[in-house]
């Protein structure tokens, strides 16, 4: 941005060198489903607002992209699914919105796991994207494409969703910072719902004080959205390089036992210990009874509110064309829903039976339950500690088919994640290690609304490392 | 410990969800594996838990107001005759 | 005994905008999917927005009808597929995680039965379903979504009822009190639906459902009832089931023959928080509820010396008893209260008529004191509220430009009447064998006077004149 105001070049050229970039790269990494075509012009927009010196936005034409299952007015958004194949949004979510008022420019629309479900991008109806550092592993999910359009530096920054980790996990593969706010930070007009009682927007950048930024511009109470909450307008880059000295840091001894990490994680997370003490925190162990718990309890509650959120897409209204002359209507839906994904239509199943009548007590309602027991265990841990860690996930990025025939296997890659969806507390994932050319991240908590704080952490652990440039 | 959950019971539910498992055994197989995985939230001990929700206070809700959405909203949908939207025959 | 239940569905259609956005409440004059939007649609990525006054004029209605009402109330999906459903599921309320939804133990009389209230529930209408095609086979099913998101109260009593005829004693009440409370137009097409369930003595509940209106209902439940007794000496088993009432052959016909349960998958609407009502919204609430029928019928009598009868049909019609009370004071209570049933009522007497009229307060009340002054006669009163209606000009405009004044001049009457008695021979022989005959003559005296005639005047220089009594 200091280069745009200084004039080193223009908006118009950085967009166009950005659009070459991802011509040459994305045919092999796929982060990205659709680019903007309206992308030059919109540059040389902003290009004669600040040559005619008038108001210019804060992104100064910065460009980002956005997961496909956030609405653009005009826009194709499919949320990686063949079932929303030809569905045009009529309306532009809040995010995207407050971007466009800021002058960013939306420069496409990034993979995804179908529906969001997924934590490898392998489920996007669309083929999967490959994660930059190790073209034959995937970069995370379910916002895998829009860790690689930043890892790959296709753009300068981009929108996730984060419903159990989708946010952290790709940023951890990838090696960016990606943060998952409170719930209720960030609008959720215009975001396809998934599992709406934990989901959130959030950003995914380069670094730290970037994420700051843009939490900045799409944070706030929003009309449109009725479980946004006030953050009474704070400024989250206000000194954000305060460091941590004197803080206490809880390591969450269910997320960094020994049997559930793979060794270079644990490595590299007690590497991180040792880090945060050298920046003057005090780290100490502390156990959450409840995580072991968690994983089942997330997908108990986001089947159920999946199958809910997920019903409308019965292609009568919306969808892909299949003409219903002839078919009755069941058959009718059944035939257009056979198009969901395998993972999305497991989850429909599920969805099914634990709310269901004679299932709802052993299932839901104990997942509800577990869900507050949980609640009240945060509560009283940040009582005495600051922020909380844990390396974002137990593994490094796996191999393409790998984790996707054990259903059981796949579910624990969330493992550290799905406390703070569950929660709604913030959490982020920072970029700290390269092993074996595959990215390792930190992933730190903090107490709801204390994303000024979080965010000091994530600073100072960022400013310790020193880490390679992603492989051309 | 529990017999899985029986394929039948599977095959209903995804009925009621609408989706169509002829040639789907395995994923029956999965989510039964799955909610084997579920088992875990017996030993929770969360009986007597009560559910966390948000609240919001009735003046924080939006006015009562017509406001005509400005779009032709039925453009963009599937639409039989630019009136109707069409759906298939009910029984 | 037989026991019947209802499930009233009554819109609010004196709202402005539906249930969970700002399209309009009221869907009736809109072209098929025009009053649609992103949100009742359930487009993708779309939120409900609550009404802050359905939720308002709920309450009232469960304040009105004697509910408790919750300090929070909650939301749940009802999740199925149907077409005229655009996310297919409804939201709606529950009351599973403690009492949530907008009321509960509620109580209302109907004569002098009580008919105790189970609950009462705010939820969204789902669109409407329209039929185009000659042949079954051809027979396409077209959705139109004005209709979707529209604010429902549904109201589910117990089974307090023994008849049919307290069912419909009801519903009637029940239209009355809503339009009273300004929530409600009743009289709109679909704007109040109804359910019943049915059990005689010793046999299962059966629901009746697809009842099209009052009058069907009250036919259906006697169906019902006389099936059942019907079966039962018959030693036949009565199955619970649910059964759709055949407006063509006005018959109850069993709806499903298998004992599915529908599942619904019950959860919370987590796009919507618990919504806090305190006290202080409440008592604001019961502040401003306009008064009830009950009480306005025992002011009228009491105060105004009104007939029961008349008070009855005043009080429990919102527009008329808007007008009394507007055009009443210390003196004419009793008169306005008797023009507007017997004269105003049959002249403005269906919704477009009253929706174009012109007629206001301050004309009944000068026409009320007109008539005491002998200004204009009653008939001549009639003939002003007419015109008054069509054109709302004053009184005393119509009166000069119809020239209804009175006519009560004993000098110019006794011509006008020597005038008839002259052209009436035969009546007048008549009359002196037969008074009853001089009602006759008094009518062609109004005749020649246009009605202007004062009757009484008229009737006594009659008799003078014939020399009777």
């Amino acid at each position: 941005m200091n280069c745009i105001k200084n004039n080193e070049f223009t908006v118009e050229e950085f967009i166009a060198e950005s659009l070459e970039h991802i011509n040459k790269v994305d045919e092999k990494l796929h982060a990205f489903l659709r680019i903007n075509d309206l992308a030059i012009k919109k540059a040389k927009e902003i290009d004669a607002k600040i040559k005619s010196n008038q108001n210019v936005g804060r992104c100064y034409g910065m460009p980002i992209s956005v997961k496909d299952n956030i609405c653009m007015e005009g826009s194709k958004t499919t949320c990686a699914s063949k079932v929303l194949e030809n569905f045009i949004a009529p309306y532009t979510s809040t995010v995207i919105s407050k971007l466009h008022s800021e002058d960013a420019i939306i420069i496409g629309k990034t993979n995804l796991d179908e529906f969001a479900m997924g934590l490898s991008t392998e489920f996007s109806a669309y083929g999967p994207s490959r994660n930059p550092w190790n073209n034959d592993c995937v970069p995370g999910g379910s916002s895998g494409g829009s860790g690689v359009s930043v890892a790959a530096n296709e753009c300068i920054a981009s929108l996730g969703s984060d419903t159990g980790g989708s946010i952290r996990n790709p940023a951890s593969f990838c090696s960016v910072v990606g943060l998952k706010p409170t719930y209720g930070l960030v609008s959720r007009y215009g975001l396809v719902s998934y599992a709406n009682s934990i989901e959130q927007i959030g950003p995914m950048t380069k670094t730290v004080e970037d994420s700051a930024f843009l939490l900045n511009m799409i944070s706030g109470i929003d009309p449109n959205d009725n479980t946004t909450i006030d953050n009474k307008n704070q400024d989250y880059l206000n000194n954000i390089d305060a460091g941590i000295n004197g803080k206490k840091i809880g390591i969450v001894t269910e997320m960094t036992n020994s049997d559930g990490l793979s060794a270079d994680v644990l490595d590299a997370t007690n590497d991180s210990i040792k880090t945060f003490e050298k920046l003057g925190a005090n780290c100490e162990q502390v156990s959450l009874q409840m995580v072991p718990y968690t994983v089942a309890a997330y997908y108990t509650i986001t089947s159920t509110e999946a199958g809910s959120n997920l019903a409308r897409y019965d292609n009568v209204r919306y969808g892909y064309e299949l003409d219903s002359s002839g078919f009755e209507f069941n058959s009718y839906i059944s035939q257009a829903r056979s198009k969901l994904g395998p993972e999305v239509i497991r989850r429909m199943i599920l969805g099914g039976f634990v709310p269901s009548a004679g299932h709802a007590g052993k299932y839901f309602l104990k997942a509800l339950k577990v869900k507050s027991k949980l609640i009240n265990e945060i509560n009283y841990v940040f009582k005495k500690f600051d922020f909380l860690i844990s390396p974002t996930v137990p593994i490094q990025p796996f191999k393409f088919g790998e984790k996707i025939n054990d259903p059981v296997s796949f579910m624990m890659v969330d493992f550290n994640t799905v406390t703070a969806n569950l929660t709604g507390i913030p959490a982020i994932s920072v970029p700290y290690k390269i092993t074996n050319g595959l990215p390792i991240g930190i992933q730190i908590m903090s107490n709801h609304l204390e994303e000024h704080s979080l965010l000091q952490a994530a600073y100072a652990l960022e400013k310790t490392v020193d880490l390679p440039e992603v492989p051309a | 410990m529990d017999n899985l959950v029986n394929e039948e019971e599977i095959s209903e539910v995804a009925k009621l969800m609408k989706i169509d498992l002829k040639d789907h055994s395995d994923h029956i197989k999965r989510v039964q594996k799955m909610l084997e995985y579920f088992d875990i939230l017996d030993s929770a001990n969360v009986e007597s838990e009560e559910i966390t929700i948000q609240e919001i206070d009735l003046d924080k809700l939006r006015n009562d107001e017509h406001i005509p959405y400005n779009k032709n909203l039925l453009k963009f949908l599937k639409s039989y005759k630019e009136k109707y939207v069409k759906a298939p025959k009910l029984n | 005994m037989t026991k019947i239940g209802l499930e009233i569905h009554c819109q609010l259609t004196n709202l402005e905008s539906k249930l969970f956005c700002p399209c309009k409440a009221d869907y009736r004059k809109f072209e098929p999917n025009t009053n649609i939007c992103p949100i009742c649609m359930g487009i993708p990525g779309s939120l409900p927005l609550l009404n802050k006054s359905a939720v308002e004029k709920a309450t009232l209605i469960a304040m009105a009808l004697d509910c408790r009402t919750p300090d929070k109330i909650a939301f749940f999906r009802k999740n199925y597929f149907y077409p005229d459903l655009p996310k297919n599921f409804q939201i709606t309320q529950l009351n599973v995680y403690g009492n949530t939804s907008i009321g509960w133990e509620g109580k209302i009389s109907v004569g002098d039965k009580e008919i105790r209230i189970r609950r009462i529930q705010l939820e969204e209408d789902p669109g409407r379903l329209i039929y185009e095609g000659a042949t079954e086979k051809t027979k396409l099913t077209l959705v139109d979504y004005n209709r979707a998101g529209t604010p429902l109260v549904e109201i589910v009593t117990e089974p307090d009822f023994e008849t049919p005829h307290q069912v419909r004693e009801f519903l009637n009440i029940l239209s009355d009190l809503l339009e009273n409370l300004n929530v409600s137009d009743p009289g709109l097409e679909g704007a109040m639906r109804a359910d019943a369930n049915v059990s005689i003595e010793g046999g299962s509940k059966v629901e009746i459902k697809n009842i099209g209106s009052f009058h069907d209902l009250e036919k259906a439940v006697h169906f019902e009832i006389t099936r059942q007794q019907s079966l039962a000496e018959r030693k036949i088993e009565i199955i619970q089931e649910t059964r759709h009432w055949d407006e063509g052959r006005k018959i109850t016909v069993s709806a499903r023959t298998k004992e599915e349960e529908a599942e619904y998958r019950y959860h919370l609407e987590a796009d919507i928080p618990w919504v806090r009502i305190n006290d202080d919204t409440k008592n604001q609430l019961q502040t401003h509820m306009p008064e009830s029928i009950s009480s306005k019928k025992k002011r009228y009598v009491s105060k105004y010396s009104i007939t029961p009868q008349v008070a009855d049909i005043l009080s429990s019609d919102r527009y008329f008893s808007e007008l009394f009370e507007n055009a009443k004071n210390e003196t004419n209570a009793k008169d306005v209260a008797n023009m507007i049933t017997t004269d105003v009522m049959g002249l403005l007497d269906t919704r477009e008529k009253r929706n174009v009229s012109k007629l206001n307060a301050e004309h009944l009340s000068d026409l009320i004191a007109s008539m005491k002054l002998n200004k204009i006669t009653r008939s001549s009163a009639k003939l002003a509220l007419d015109e008054i209606i069509k054109n709302g000009k004053p009184l005393q405009q119509i009166i000069g430009e119809l020239d209804l004044g009175h006519v009560s001049d004993e000098e110019e009457l006794t011509n006008i009447i020597t005038q008839v008695l002259s052209e009436e021979i035969k009546a007048v022989e008549e009359a002196k064998q037969n008074p009853e005959i001089v009602n006759f003559l008094v009518g062609k005296v109004m005749q020649k006077t246009h009605g202007k005639a004062d009757p009484e005047l008229t009737l006594t220089l009659l008799k003078k004149n014939l020399a009777i009594d």
